[in-house]
């Protein structure tokens, strides 16, 4: 029951500035050994864990930013025979090693991404490899977090969560750490009902089974997640524009990262700039509680002009904690939030007030409400 | 029961040679044969003879599954050796007699009361638990191989022909339709051959089987007016348990078998300490 900071690139200055965080997911990618080690000295207590994601997602990836430079990055990454044991059992050694070097209390194990269909084979190979993990790990006394990557469109065909869940929970892993896969563009919202249904069924079977599960990369969708029963659910800054995209690993070449963006809980959605005052119009964007909201919002009364991308994102981010800490505790349902969000939406819609975005319009919370009601019935 | 003349021949030769009375044939499986025989002080003991064509890489399975368990519900294994009749290799082992027959026996008298299938349950879930941390799968849970000590009457699991090792690579190929096993007890994942999903859970689904059909003299999937083949084909499609068995099962305080025998492996106990605590926790669900 709580929220994870799903660390990127430059987003270690986000540590311990935004509260009610449970702990951060390591990126490798992103940060070198020496960097990760400090600022895990400096943060990790007994209230905020670190959790190391190997982040050995694609073999013959070009690009992987700082990965290479970490002593368990395999060598041979891309010319091994990854279905080798042996070869397997050495670099898990060197992971085990490497993730309790740094200080963190919970290791992910390494899941590839494979550009065929992701078999029952395939789960059965990265469940085996978790397994191996989990009996090396316990020598440095590490967690395990059994990584499982899902394809969203392939949790659309029927039993299909029950299938991936039957296999990947024959573990001893401690948990499951859930990425699910999708093809959507930049700033577009997940919408497929019977993707999302597949994968809140498969989160809620893991749940149900006593197998906690954190979803990795999750945004505003976190509301389906916990309406799921997922346990905990991380974000991180740039989860207002991107989820785990088999891209993720490139740069963006959108133009959108550096642009403010304002997370409206009353329409579940992320309005740029100029949006704001139409919807403030409407009674639309306070500050509540969120601090970072207040100085925004103090900001563009008094200097319009100045930039305000780094408070959007730590505005954003104190929304997630919270509001992963108010479904927890059952304050509110997503049931309730999407419901009266669709409502707020088309207010809006009538009043002819509508966003910068062309797709920024609300109609992906039909598909949530769908999804939210459904996704249990058989 | 009459043993093939020659594999009582050397059933006679190996109990000559270790000092042993050969008594009645009591058992013949696909790949061995099970004589009673007696110790020089009288007690009993069941000599195993496996068949030549059958000595092979399950077998062997079978043989270290049997010599890595050590559970008061599982049957005690005493020894192992290889006999020399010629030019053929045959193995043998000594192991205990269980004198107080078998589950099917006991069934056969009536049904068995909510509360005797609880224990029982609970005594063989343990067993199971134990063969479960092996890293191993029985897959062969049914009433023919659960026995009973008539000292205590406390039930054992016998008969690991069919034993999986999920360290090794399974013998069984994909392309077969079906796994081995028993088909009335065996779960969707065993009928279906889908090998990635079977595990321990598969012996949890059949012992619920067992327990259910101890108490309602039917499996748990059996429909009112269909046959022993239809009751199978349902439980391959991943239908669901028969209303009439979740009602008594329920009202009986047997919740723990509803959840036992459910379609997919991950709507039954994952760990098998949690079906332990089902079982021995009465109003548990």
């Amino acid at each position: 029951m709580s929220a994870f900071h799903q660390m990127g690139h430059d987003s270690r200055n986000l540590l311990g500035s935004v509260p009610g965080y449970a702990g951060a997911i390591i990126s490798p990618v992103n940060d070198i050994e020496a960097d990760v080690t400090e600022f895990v000295a400096q943060h990790a207590s007994d209230a905020f864990e670190f959790i190391f994601d190997p982040q050995l997602y694609f073999p013959r990836r070009g690009d992987r930013g700082h990965l290479a430079t970490w002593t368990y990055f395999p060598r041979d990454f891309e010319t091994a025979d990854l279905t080798s044991d042996a070869w397997w059992s050495d670099a898990l050694t060197e992971l085990a090693h490497t993730a309790a070097r740094v200080g963190a209390a919970k290791v992910c194990s390494p899941a590839l991404i494979a550009s065929a269909m992701l078999t029952n084979d395939y789960y059965d190979a990265m469940r085996a490899r978790s397994e191996t993990l989990v009996e090396i790990a316990g020598g440095p006394g590490l967690g395990v977090l059994q990584t499982v990557i899902v394809r969203l469109a392939d949790l659309a065909t029927p039993n299909r969560a029950l299938e991936i869940a039957s296999i990947v929970s024959n573990t001893r892993a401690v948990g499951i750490y859930l990425v699910m896969l999708s093809d959507i563009r930049p700033r577009d919202e997940l919408r497929d009902v019977d993707q999302l249904k597949g994968a809140m069924r498969l989160i809620h079977s893991l749940e149900t089974a006593g197998l906690p599960v954190l979803v990795g990369c999750s945004s505003s969708d976190l509301l389906l997640w916990k309406a799921a029963g997922a346990s905990s659910c991380a974000t991180g800054k740039f989860a207002n524009l991107r989820r785990f995209t088999e891209g993720r690993f490139n740069e963006a070449d959108d133009g959108g990262r550096q642009m403010a963006y304002w997370f409206e809980e009353s329409l579940l959605a992320f309005l740029r700039g100029s949006d704001i005052p139409r919807v403030q119009a409407h009674g639309f964007v306070a500050a509540g509680t969120n601090p970072f909201a207040a100085t925004i919002l103090a900001q563009l009364a008094t200097d319009p002009a100045r930039a305000w991308v780094a408070l959007g994102w730590r505005k954003y981010m104190h929304w997630f904690a919270d509001m992963e800490a108010r479904l927890s505790a059952g304050i509110v349902r997503p049931r309730d939030l999407v419901r009266a969000a669709e409502s707020n939406w088309q207010m809006l819609e009538q009043d002819d007030v509508f966003m910068e975005e062309r797709s920024n319009d609300g109609t992906w919370l039909r598909s949530w409400l769908r999804a939210i009601v459904e996704f249990s019935r058989p | 029961m009459s043993a093939d003349p020659k594999l009582q021949q050397v059933a006679a030769a190996v109990c000559a040679d270790r000092g042993l009375v050969l008594g009645a044939e009591v058992g013949t499986g696909a790949f061995k044969h099970t004589f009673e025989v007696r110790l020089p002080n009288g007690s009993a003991r069941a000599l195993k003879l496996y068949r030549k064509a059958g000595a092979d890489a399950r077998t062997q399975r079978e043989v270290d599954a049997i010599k890595r368990c050590s559970h008061p519900g599982i049957v005690r294994f005493e020894s192992i050796e290889v006999w020399r009749d010629g030019a053929a290799d045959y193995i043998y082992s000594i192991e205990e007699f269980l004198d107080g027959g078998t589950l099917t026996q006991r069934m056969s008298a009536g049904l068995m009361s909510p509360q005797v299938i609880r224990q029982l349950a609970a005594s063989l879930a343990d067993a199971i638990a134990h063969i479960a941390g092996l890293g191993l799968v029985h897959r062969d849970i049914k009433p023919d191989n659960i026995m009973f000590r008539i000292a205590d009457h406390s039930p054992v699991i016998v008969d690991f022909g069919l034993v999986r090792d999920l360290q090794q690579t399974s013998l069984t190929n994909t392309w077969v339709p079906h796994g081995p096993g028993t088909p009335f007890f065996a779960p969707p994942e065993q009928l279906n051959n889908e090998k990635h999903m079977i595990d321990w859970r598969a012996d949890q689904f059949a012992l619920g089987v067992a327990m259910t059909v101890c108490g309602i003299g039917r499996h748990p999937y059996a429909l009112v007016g269909i046959n022993p083949h239809q009751v199978v084909d349902r439980v391959a499609r991943r239908e669901s348990p028969a209303p009439e068995f979740v009602a008594w099962a329920t009202s009986n305080g047997l919740d723990p078998l509803v959840k036992m025998v459910a379609p997919w492996p991950i709507q039954r106990y994952r760990t098998p300490q949690q079906l332990v605590d089902a079982l021995q926790s009465p109003g548990a669900p």
